[in-house]
């Protein structure tokens, strides 16, 4: 376990509005806007000190595809073979638009 | 190549790249016939020839493979079907060798001229471009699709700055890589397989000294060809300039593109610009990287996604009206609300729509608007310049129920549209909003007044033709609760004219808006709202720089008739002292839930803390409602 504080932490924890908890590396999640705002910000907020974040309008499995994206995104950020295509379910992407601009991503 | 048809409603793309046309070429286009190569042949003999080869083109392509005679390619060439088009570019990717490259060259250039041959009009293709080129990625996919256009792509993003054709003319090397690479970041999608970005690269350097004022189209293509290569180290695909030496890889004798030859000693290009290529190097491998990053953002998927399924719109599963308005206004802001998305938001059932940005709706798409939702009550279309006098007419003919209307920006609509529509919606019109029209006259303001006797809500923006004498007839609005008149033209509305117009129609109004009608003068205030304004609850009065501290005081000061205001905007109210703000504060502090203060620069601290008499009510809601700004 690193020993460094939370707020430096490799690692930062995003919390869906159904409880279910995603640990995602912190640069990762930097893709955000929003979360890096929220990870960043100069104030003593509970996200940027603990380094979890809790989304209430956003459901599970929708945050999940959306760490999904980030990390599709940083992998191939400075490809130059041929980026594979990354699939949003047709169910998903009304949710998965509203979260996404939600972030800022 | 899936995605090849779809947008064409109303639109022209030439492999995607929508360049400017004129109504002969858009008309040809949607038939499939496209401007051929115009050097080899003139264009009349390519439309004849287009017919025909159409159909035969395709089984032809593989055939053409081997012979490399430039005799043989400007015929194909000059056939002008997309298909061909393509395979021959394929055809090309396929084969390398040196030996086709006379071939691929013309091919090349049969490319550029079809895509050129598009830039008509100089004008227009800047204008166009630069529209397409945020449609286009938001459209994109995979690149896979787009890999056989990436070099029409390329020729077509470095024209978007020239505004002429793309290889062989652009006016500053610089400007026309700052907005290649911009544009062909768009369309990195859009690149090949294994292609580098050294293509754009080499497009640039090559065309670099080719001003525009020498452009012509004699000049265009340059004779002897360039040749496209594939490097021998990082296979990627690069351009030989005509009458330059590649760089050549000891090991196998294969052609090194320009970054395996070596930074900053690019082979190809020793023979141009030689100065300004250390310069363009440094700042293009900056936007390289640019280029390089560019991975569509999530939202951009899930457009394209939806964009895609939107026949399937049981997939999507059940949308609330909230959701869907939040979706419509997501995909308004990212500029992607066209034809095709738009249908996610038409359904029969809904009384009620609203678009955000109606700017890439074709007139077609508006129509459709009636169309697929006749049951409509409440529409709204911000930005839709490009609605018709014909969609309007539609709208009145089959919009049998719509009682409130709003339209920003229609500046195509003329006087005797509007007129038409008044008169058909008569006694149902309720509600009627429009900003930003030229052509809305007196004539229509009255014709309205006329028919539609029941308007509850006016709100008229931005109209330049308005003057005292509409005020006339919307005083004879008996039944008007909402009034809103914004940013007329300076010192046409004159402050007698406004004191009689709210004199008439002030008993029944719930809202005032005069903003921007700088000239009124206190006696709008003491005249008119005092006396007669009693179940006002919104006040807007921004913009009226003439109003003084005297002139409010008066307004608020035992005010009896009227029992407190929810929301009052005073801002850029310049000349308005403590005193004003205090008079406010007093009359209404008990209701008040929005105050804007946004400008008024003389206010200290003082009135300031008379705020906290506000009561809870306008610290208890959540958002911005003291507006403090510049002060």
């Amino acid at each position: 376990m690193s020993s460094l504080t939370p707020a430096e932490s490799e690692y930062v924890t995003l919390e869906s509005s159904d409880g279910f908890q995603f640990v995602i590396h912190r640069e990762v999640a930097m893709l955000s806007g929003t979360v890096k705002n929220m990870l960043s910000s100069p104030g003593h907020f509970t996200e940027s000190m603990e380094g979890v974040i809790q989304f209430r309008d956003i459901k599970a499995i929708i945050l999940e595809k959306v760490c999904k994206y980030w990390y599709y995104k940083a992998r191939h950020l400075n490809s130059v073979t041929e980026i594979p295509h990354f699939e949003i379910e047709p169910e998903y992407a009304l949710e998965t638009l509203m979260a996404a601009d939600f972030l800022d991503t | 190549m899936s995605r090849r048809n779809r947008g064409n409603a109303g639109g022209t793309y030439v492999n995607n790249v929508r360049g400017p046309t004129s109504a002969l070429t858009s008309f040809l286009n949607e038939r499939g016939i496209r401007r051929a190569n115009p050097a080899p042949a003139p264009p009349p003999e390519n439309v004849a020839d287009n017919g025909d080869d159409n159909n035969e083109e395709p089984a032809s392509p593989q055939d053409q493979a081997a012979p490399s005679s430039s005799s043989s390619t400007p015929a194909p060439a000059s056939s002008s079907s997309r298909l061909t088009r393509t395979a021959r570019l394929t055809r090309g990717r396929a084969l390398p060798t040196p030996s086709t490259s006379a071939s691929r060259s013309n091919e090349l250039d049969g490319v550029n001229d079809d895509s050129d041959s598009d830039d008509s009009d100089s004008d227009d293709s800047d204008s166009d471009n630069k529209n397409l080129i945020p449609i286009a990625v938001s459209t994109s996919t995979t690149r896979a699709v787009r890999a056989t256009r990436s070099r029409v792509a390329a020729v077509a993003s470095s024209s978007s700055s020239s505004n002429t054709v793309a290889s062989s003319s652009a006016p500053s090397s610089t400007a026309k890589a700052k907005a290649a690479a911009a544009a062909a970041s768009k369309k990195r999608p859009r690149k090949k397989d294994a292609s580098d970005d050294s293509d754009d690269e080499d497009f640039h350097d090559i065309t670099g000294h080719i001003s525009r004022s020498n452009f012509s189209h004699k000049g265009r293509i340059p004779q002897g060809s360039n040749k496209i290569v594939f490097c021998s180290r990082c296979r990627a695909r690069f351009t030989i300039k005509a009458g330059t030496t590649p760089a050549v890889d000891e090991d196998d004798g294969g052609l090194l593109c320009p970054s395996c030859a070596g930074t900053g000693s690019p082979g190809p290009l020793k023979n141009t610009l030689p100065k300004a290529k250390p310069v363009k190097r440094a700042r293009r491998k900056a936007q390289k990287a640019e280029i390089e990053c560019h991975i569509p953002t999530l939202q951009d998927l899930c457009i394209q996604k939806i964009a895609n399924s939107i026949e399937d719109v049981e997939a999507f599963g059940d949308i609330s009206d909230i959701s869907l308005d939040k979706i419509c206004k997501i995909i308004s802001r990212n500029r992607s609300l066209n034809a095709e998305t738009l249908q996610l938001f038409l359904d029969a059932r809904h009384s009620e729509l609203i678009l955000y940005d109606c700017t890439d709706i074709t007139a077609i798409g508006l129509q459709n608007i009636a169309q697929f939702c006749p049951n409509l009550r409440s529409l709204k279309l911000k930005l839709c310049g490009r609605i018709t006098n014909e969609v309007m007419d539609y709208y009145t003919e089959h919009l049998t129920k719509l009682a409130s209307l709003t339209l920003i920006g229609p500046i195509l609509i003329l006087e005797h549209t509007y007129i038409k529509l008044f008169e058909t919606i008569g006694t149902r019109f309720e509600k009627f909003e429009l900003k930003g029209s030229s052509r809305f006259s007196l004539k229509a303001i009255k014709a309205l007044c006329d028919n539609c006797p029941n308007i509850t809500h006016l709100r008229l923006g931005d109209c330049n033709l308005m003057d005292d004498e509409w005020l006339e007839p919307i005083a004879g609005l008996t039944k008007l609760k909402s009034l809103r008149i914004r940013n007329p033209e300076p010192d046409k509305l004159t402050t007698s004219a406004v004191v009689k117009l709210v004199q008439a129609v002030g008993s029944g109004l719930e809202e005032l808006e005069l903003k921007g009608c700088n000239g009124l003068t206190d006696e709008v205030l003491v005249d008119a709202i005092r006396p007669s304004c009693v179940r006002v609850e919104r006040l807007n009065l921004s913009g009226c720089e003439d109003l003084t501290t005297e002139g409010v005081e008066t307004l608020f000061k035992d005010w009896s008739v009227n029992s407190g205001l929810t929301y009052i905007n005073l801002e850029n109210c310049v000349m308005l002292k403590d005193e004003a703000l205090m008079a406010v504060t007093e009359h209404s502090g008990a209701t008040l839930e929005e105050l804007n203060l946004s400008g008024m620069d003389e206010i200290t601290k003082d009135a300031l803390q008379t705020l906290t008499r506000c009561g809870l009510k306008i610290v208890g809601r959540e958002g911005d409602y003291v507006d403090l700004r510049f002060m």
